[in-house]
């Protein structure tokens, strides 16, 4: 009697006491819940051309919880044969899951299954509870190399994403987007999850359907980018880059902000990197010294050169250093007394002694002693005999003009550049082992004002320079993506345009610049990119970097070409970058070219139009 | 052999009720076991579990009365016998049995597994009895008490080496309650008793397997390995607590329908019925054992000679253990043991044995009486 008072006992504290929690254990044993995921969205360029397609694949996976112990050996044993992942991978791969938290969620052992390895597991696959054989679906990027890095790729969630990603209801074999739009737009893209609650069996096998939730499906991608203006750039750019490593082009509407084609070469194809990887493609394209992998138009930085004369000549007409009928002549070259030593004489140099220039033509010709005068003054004597527009205000007016800190385009990745001053240089300068280093000189000062020395951009951040010139004064956040839109084309969200701020500089000052470019175009070095098409306005940039040569010159030069166009009535502006190359000999034609199609095409398309 | 009077009226209907109504809530257990891998039973289907056990019971049934009608002195009589063959029985399996779940407890006989230490209980119940019924007050010598030891402890030793410490523990219980009903002095019982307490921790480390070791690891923290070897232990507990008062209801038990509980309809089976039939259900269970060990009772105190009491105290320890130890396993009081629930859980072996068990009391109530003036038959 009394060993069945102690099963009674025994029985009443689980059965009766302890009821409720036994009861939601044998509940959490019965049901499960699968989040379903609505197919990824879509990707169209602006004219509706399909950039992006989904396709299934098959994956070999296993429900770590479901494989019974007996047959663990067994279940580890078939499923390497079958995919030929390591055993000891495999079976380490399940005992960690079975540990963690979440040993429901299927395993994949190996995705991308030809048709036979599929078909050998779902043979077995009834003797071996837990494995199952999986429809994923993964990203086909139709345009290949040329849009990849706007579009990006998707990979497999890791472990540091999933960590942060989870509460949103991300799970362990989820794709998610690693580069480009796909990154940037992840969550219009993905959409919500719905979710299927099932009765299983012990051996995890669904008995029936409870309840389920639909997903509500993903949003799809509109972009402003032009899929053929982008082939045709791409085409140009690759055939006008000559000896350069990587080259850049962009090109973007000066009303909205839009960007109508982005290039950046070397390109490589994102089938490659999305998942599943393509692992024989993948050291070449990590050990490339041109770095394909990265967008050069919004991720890499260098000097503007020339074309940063657009901001220091706005900016001193602005503060009334200059104005139109402000002259200087260029000897070829100016000499400056070193501030510290006096005995040391530096000459900086121009390009070609273009004599006797106003403000227009000291523009058009590009003169580098004329916008010495006007960012660091001139001094005879130690005495000023012309007043410049000094180091803080011209960086005060670079940042006006968004340099310094990233255009907030919506691209991964993209870098800041640098505003130089007197204080960023001593700051930076301040463990050097000489004193001098950290102080900010007169010759400073002259580099920064012919975007040479420590000021550097992206191509993004200089396209818009120009865009605000040519809009008057409208700063623009730019965009790849026009509207997320939903599988009949409504649109779910609007990219609105956004103006990051007014420049300071009055419309009237701009239109000087305006002229000033387009005589650049007419009779300066940037006539190289005038368009049989279009009128246009353009600034020319020749950055050298490199050895110094003995004759003062330099082993290299980035070259830039800046422009927008039609003069009249702007609509797009255009800023090509060679890594290395000539602003007018090879940057020029580059945007000439781009003007062409993107004119002559237009022009078609308004005939076409109008029988 | 005295001649005895036999009367039907002696016949104790109530004790074999209680155990006909044990294998019917049995087979009802065992239908809702069987069913999401057997599906509904067909009478043409041997191979079906309730029809298995159907057939047994019927089988049981029958020999329990053959064996109330035959004289259970009988047994005395060929006790030496049995017991060599049930021993010879136990080291065959051990050499040449059947494994499951890493122990040999099987061999087949016509295609028919038997379990010969369910067997084996029996007969060292009854060569005990004859032991100690021949030698009444020589129970207070060591030697005899000691021989009596060894009559239990080597069937005791060889089960064990299947292993299956559990029927080794019901051979040592067996053993322990007949000695003090057949008047062994309490002091050689306790010196016994403390010796063995003595010995079972060098016992543990040195004969025990790793097994062994691991199931009771495993009693104390099922957690450490929930999908394997600790999966009954939880999936048990759940079923049963899971239950609640009145169960889900018959064939209602997700744990039980969805694959959950293994060995569901031998081990496990009253974790079906906690599941199933909750609390109200074991508490049912639990007054049908007290009802059939009840009678038992009544039978040892009933019975004429020291043969038939030592005998009847026997099966009710047998019984009363083995429900105890199965249902203490389910409940996770146990460790795993793989000992049936008499009656109830599904098995040949063990529901046969115990149909002769019941058998042998009513012959020994048949039997009780020297004179009577009713309606008698001579026997024997």
């Amino acid at each position: 009697m009394l060993l069945f008072g102690v099963l009674l006992l025994q029985l009443a504290r689980i059965q009766i006491m302890e009821h409720a929690q036994y009861e939601a254990q044998a509940q959490s044993n019965r049901f499960r819940t699968i989040p379903v995921l609505p197919a990824r969205g879509l990707i169209y360029d602006r004219n509706g051309e399909q950039l992006v397609e989904n396709e299934p694949i098959l994956s070999a996976a296993v429900v770590p919880a479901d494989v019974q112990e007996e047959k663990f050996l067994t279940t580890v044993a078939e499923l390497a044969g079958v995919t030929g992942v390591p055993p000891q991978e495999i079976g380490d791969d399940i005992m960690r899951a079975r540990d963690s938290n979440d040993p429901f969620t299927p395993l994949i052992i190996k995705d991308n299954l030809n048709e036979t390895e599929a078909f050998q597991l779902r043979e077995r696959q009834g003797n071996l509870p837990g494995v199952h054989v999986l429809v994923e679906s993964v990203r086909q990027y139709l345009p290949g190399i040329t849009m990849s890095h706007i579009l990006g790729f998707v990979g497999r969630i890791d472990e540091e994403e999933y960590a942060e990603l989870r509460s949103e209801g991300y799970g362990i074999n989820d794709r998610l987007g690693k580069a480009g739009t796909e990154y940037t737009y992840e969550a219009a893209l993905r959409g919500s999850a719905g979710y299927r609650k099932i009765e299983v069996d012990a051996a995890g096998q669904e008995e029936r359907e409870i309840a389920h939730v639909d997903p509500r499906p993903a949003g799809n991608l509109a972009l402003a980018v032009d899929a053929d203006l982008q082939r045709k750039i791409a085409e140009i750019l690759q055939n006008g880059m000559g000896p350069s490593q990587n080259a850049a082009a962009v090109v973007m509407d000066v009303n909205t902000g839009e960007v109508l084609s982005i290039v950046s070469l070397p390109s490589y194809d994102n089938n490659d990197l999305t998942d599943p990887v393509n692992q024989e493609a993948l050291p070449a394209l990590l050990n490339d010294p041109a770095k394909p992998m990265v967008n050069h138009a919004v991720a890499e930085v260098h000097p503007p050169g020339s074309t940063f004369k657009q901001i220091t000549g706005t900016a001193a007409l602005q503060d009334g250093i200059a104005s139109t009928n402000t002259t200087i002549t260029s000897y070829g070259s100016i000499s400056v007394q070193d501030e510290y030593n006096p005995d040391v004489t530096w000459v900086m140099k121009d390009w070609a002694a273009l004599g006797t220039l106003d403000f227009y033509r000291g523009l058009a010709m590009s003169s580098d002693v004329y916008f010495y005068y006007l960012s660091g003054g001139f001094y005879q004597d130690g005495v000023e005999v012309f007043r410049g527009l000094g180091a803080e205000r011209l960086a005060s007016y670079s940042r006006e003009y968004g340099l310094g800190a990233p255009t907030g385009i919506d691209l991964p990745g993209e870098a800041s550049g640098n505003v130089p001053d007197p204080d960023w240089k001593a700051e930076t300068y301040k463990d050097s082992p000489v004193a001098s280093d950290a102080i900010w000189t007169l010759g400073d000062t002259y580099n920064f004002g012919i975007g040479q020395g420590y000021l550097t951009v992206t191509p993004i951040q200089l396209v818009r320079v120009t865009a605000a010139i040519a809009n008057g004064g409208k700063v623009l956040v730019p965009h790849v993506v026009h509207a997320v839109v939903d599988e009949n084309g409504n649109v779910l969200k609007a990219i609105e345009p956004e103006v990051q701020h007014q420049l300071s500089i009055s419309d009237q000052n701009l239109g000087i610049m305006r002229e000033a470019m387009r005589q650049a175009a007419v009779y300066g070095p940037a006539r190289t990119g005038a368009s049989s098409q279009v009128t246009i306005a353009a600034k020319t940039g020749t950055a050298e970097f490199g050895q110094q040569l003995a004759n003062g010159t330099y082993q290299f030069s980035h070259g830039w070409y800046s422009a927008y166009a039609p003069f009249e009535n702007p609509e797009i502006a255009v800023t090509v970058f060679l890594e290395k190359g000539i602003g007018a000999t090879n940057a020029g034609p580059i945007a000439k070219q781009i003007f062409d199609y993107y004119f002559d095409r237009q022009r078609l398309a308004q005939t076409e139009g109008t029988p | 052999m005295n001649a005895r009077i036999v009367r039907l009226r002696d016949f104790d209907p109530l004790l074999l009720i209680a155990a006909l109504a044990l294998v019917a809530l049995g087979t009802m257990l065992i239908y809702s076991g069987s069913l999401s891998h057997w599906g509904e039973p067909k009478a043409s289907d041997f191979s079906h579990p309730v029809v298995r056990q159907g057939t047994f019971a019927a089988i049981g049934l029958v020999l329990a009365l053959a064996f109330a009608r035959a004289d259970y002195r009988m047994l005395g009589v060929l006790s030496v016998g049995l017991y060599i063959a049930s021993v010879a029985a136990l080291a065959f399996v051990l050499l040449f049995g059947d494994a499951t779940y890493g122990s040999r407890r099987w061999i087949e006989v016509g295609g028919t597994p038997i379990q010969p230490s369910e067997i084996a209980k029996l007969v060292v119940i009854v060569a005990l009895a004859k032991y100690f019924s021949d030698r009444e007050e020589a129970i207070r010598t060591w030697r005899v008490l000691l021989t009596s030891l060894m009559i239990a402890a080597i069937p005791a030793a060889l089960v064990f080496a299947e292993p299956d410490l559990g029927s080794a523990v019901v051979f040592a219980a067996i053993w322990l309650g007949m000695v003090i009903v057949a008047g062994a002095r309490w002091s050689q019982i306790f010196a016994v008793i403390g010796s063995a307490t003595i010995a079972v921790p060098f016992f543990f480390i040195g004969l025990v397997t790793d097994y062994q070791r691991e199931r009771v690891a495993l009693w104390l923290d099922p957690e450490r390995d929930p999908q394997g070897a600790g999966f009954n232990i939880l999936q048990g507990r759940i079923s049963i607590g899971s239950g609640g008062f009145w169960g889900k209801g018959l064939t209602q038990g997700s744990q039980t329908q969805l694959d959950y509980l293994r060995t569901e309809t031998t081990d496990y089976v009253f974790s079906v019925l906690g599941e199933e039939l909750g609390f109200f259900g074991a508490m049912l269970l639990f007054a049908l054992f007290v009802v059939l060990i009840w009678r038992g009772l009544r039978a040892a105190e009933l019975s004429k000679d020291m043969f038939g009491r030592l005998i009847a105290t026997g099966l009710v320890i047998y019984i009363l253990l083995q429900a105890f130890i199965n249902v203490a396993v389910n409940v996770g009081l146990l460790p795993v043991t793989g000992i049936p629930l008499p009656f109830v859980s599904q098995g040949g072996s063990s529901l046969i044995t115990l149909f002769i068990g019941i058998g042998i009391l009513e012959s020994i109530l048949l039997r009780h009486r020297r004179f009577n003036i009713g309606e008698f038959y001579h026997n024997g």
